[in-house]
């Protein structure tokens, strides 16, 4: 596995559960899945939530330094350098 | 050189700071640092250098952290300059008169009680109980660090070997301190809240744990003084006060907010007929009112203020909760979050605590929900006692 589909089956994994708190179901997520584009469960607070949950698993804060752009799960995977 | 022991202090009080002992002789004994800066770690460092300021007449701060005289013009006259525990990272420096101090002290004649010290002792509070207990001629048991919470363990064995009966700390403080004491027997005769908003559950464990003490939580702030002391042990006070409240004070409601007008506060602090805002957001249901967070504490989380305590003491409600933490963190995508830290009560199963836990917060608007759920062994708490309210924003 690459540092980044590491990164991808983490987000995958947080965002399913982040989805099942809710009740719904995560569909199978690809590096394109556009995270707020309607095709996922999840609004933007669970966005805001994810990253929250992503720092406390990787220790990394892209965003510390300032807004990234992201809109993909794989852009925001890449946004982590190091493998979970 | 030994000075005469000051008016302020009865001549049976003495003070234990972890191994150490002293009464007057001891303190007065004690080197006091010239400048009239001192590092307020020590109750007994405090307590002789209070007393040699007030005799050479000087002014006095107490630091917390490094004693540090930059930007300190000793003032002429005795006075006692504290630094507030501010959030905001830089110290802010309140000059008090000791007769403004002790004349806040009340309820003070006990001899023979024995306080605990959970407050350091250059905080306010910290040192209206050290004064308490040298007016009073009691026992002071204190540990040399301070107050401080992360030596809650190490204050719980020290209130058991000493048999203390007279405590005195934040809600934060007593949650911790009730899992850190366990079982264990305490004499407790009084045990007081302040610096935070107490909570019912936490209200009801205390008079469970301690039946026989006096329990009464206490409303003060920097600017107005010491308020009220409610003692029918539920949280808030009576509504009835708006119209008639204790101790001189009256109190009134305005857009959501407490105001008080009260003898005690400190001067140019109020609007010229004497009202005073106190920031902190109550609501009224049924015969009381109860307080619902700090006005400049809501945070906006994807547009929707929302207030970190609030949520909180809706976790503290949740059985199985020892204690509870809501923070609001920075988010990119919503500007803040609030994110909970529970300490699971013994013997908790974790997946329903969760459930319990969500249940307990499912009618509040999604943004003032907890997200991001942590369960901890404990909650770290400010130098103050309290929990910092805000995390990385």
């Amino acid at each position: 596995m690459t540092m980044t589909d590491a990164m991808l089956a983490l987000i995958a994994e947080e965002l399913g559960r982040i989805a099942a708190d809710k009740g719904e179901v995560l569909p199978p997520l690809t590096a394109d899945s556009v995270f707020l584009g309607g095709d996922l469960p999840i609004d933007s607070l669970d966005l805001a939530t994810l990253l929250v949950v992503l720092e406390q698993r990787t220790g990394q804060d892209p965003f510390r330094a300032g807004f990234r752009q992201f809109t993909t799960v794989g852009e925001l995977a890449a946004l982590y350098t190091v493998a979970a | 050189m030994t000075g005469g022991r000051p008016d302020w202090m009865h001549p049976a009080f003495r003070l234990i700071e972890g191994e150490a002992a002293f009464g007057w002789p001891e303190l007065a004994a004690l080197p006091v640092p010239l400048g009239g800066v001192v590092a307020a770690d020590r109750p007994s460092r405090v307590l002789a250098t209070l007393a040699a300021a007030e005799r050479a007449g000087r002014g006095l701060l107490l630091a917390r952290g490094a004693a540090d005289p930059a930007g300190w013009d000793t003032p002429d006259g005795f006075s006692v300059t504290l630094e507030s525990s501010g959030t905001t990272g830089v110290p802010k420096r309140i000059r008090h008169d000791l007769d403004r101090l002790r004349g806040r002290l009340r309820g003070s004649g006990e001899g023979g009680a024995r306080w605990l010290l959970t407050y350091e002792p250059g905080a306010f509070a910290g040192l209206q109980v050290m004064l308490t207990a040298a007016a009073a001629g009691a026992l002071l048991v204190a540990m040399p660090s301070g107050g401080g919470v992360g030596g809650v363990a190490d204050l719980a064995r020290a209130a058991q070997r000493h048999a203390v009966t007279h405590v005195s700390g934040t809600p934060s403080f007593w949650r911790a301190f009730l899992m850190a004491l366990g079982p264990a027997e305490l004499p407790l005769a009084a045990v007081t809240l302040g610096g935070e908003a107490a909570d019912q559950p936490l209200l009801d464990r205390l008079a469970e744990r301690f039946p026989r003490a006096r329990l009464r939580h206490i409303y003060a702030s920097t600017e107005a003084g010491a308020l009220f002391a409610v003692t029918d042990g539920r949280a808030g006070f009576p509504a009835a006060w708006l119209a008639d409240a204790p101790d001189g004070v009256a109190l009134r409601i305005a857009d959501g907010v407490l105001e008080v007008r009260s003898p005690r506060a400190a001067p140019g602090a109020a609007d010229p007929d004497g009202w005073l805002s106190t920031g902190d957001l109550v609501e009224r249901v049924g015969d009381r009112i109860l307080f619902a967070g700090r006005l400049d504490g809501l945070v906006n989380v994807g547009g929707v203020k929302v207030s970190p305590e609030v949520v909180e003491r809706r976790l503290l409600a949740v059985a199985g909760v020892a204690d509870a933490a809501v923070l609001a963190v920075a988010s990119p995508i919503t500007g803040h979050l609030l994110t909970a830290t529970v300490v699971p009560a013994p013997g908790i199963e974790e997946a329903a605590l969760r459930a319990a836990l969500r249940a307990a917060t499912a009618d509040l608007p999604p943004a003032a929900r907890p997200r991001a759920l942590t369960l901890a062994d404990r909650i770290p708490l400010s130098a103050a006692g309290k929990k910092s309210r805000k995390g990385t924003v």
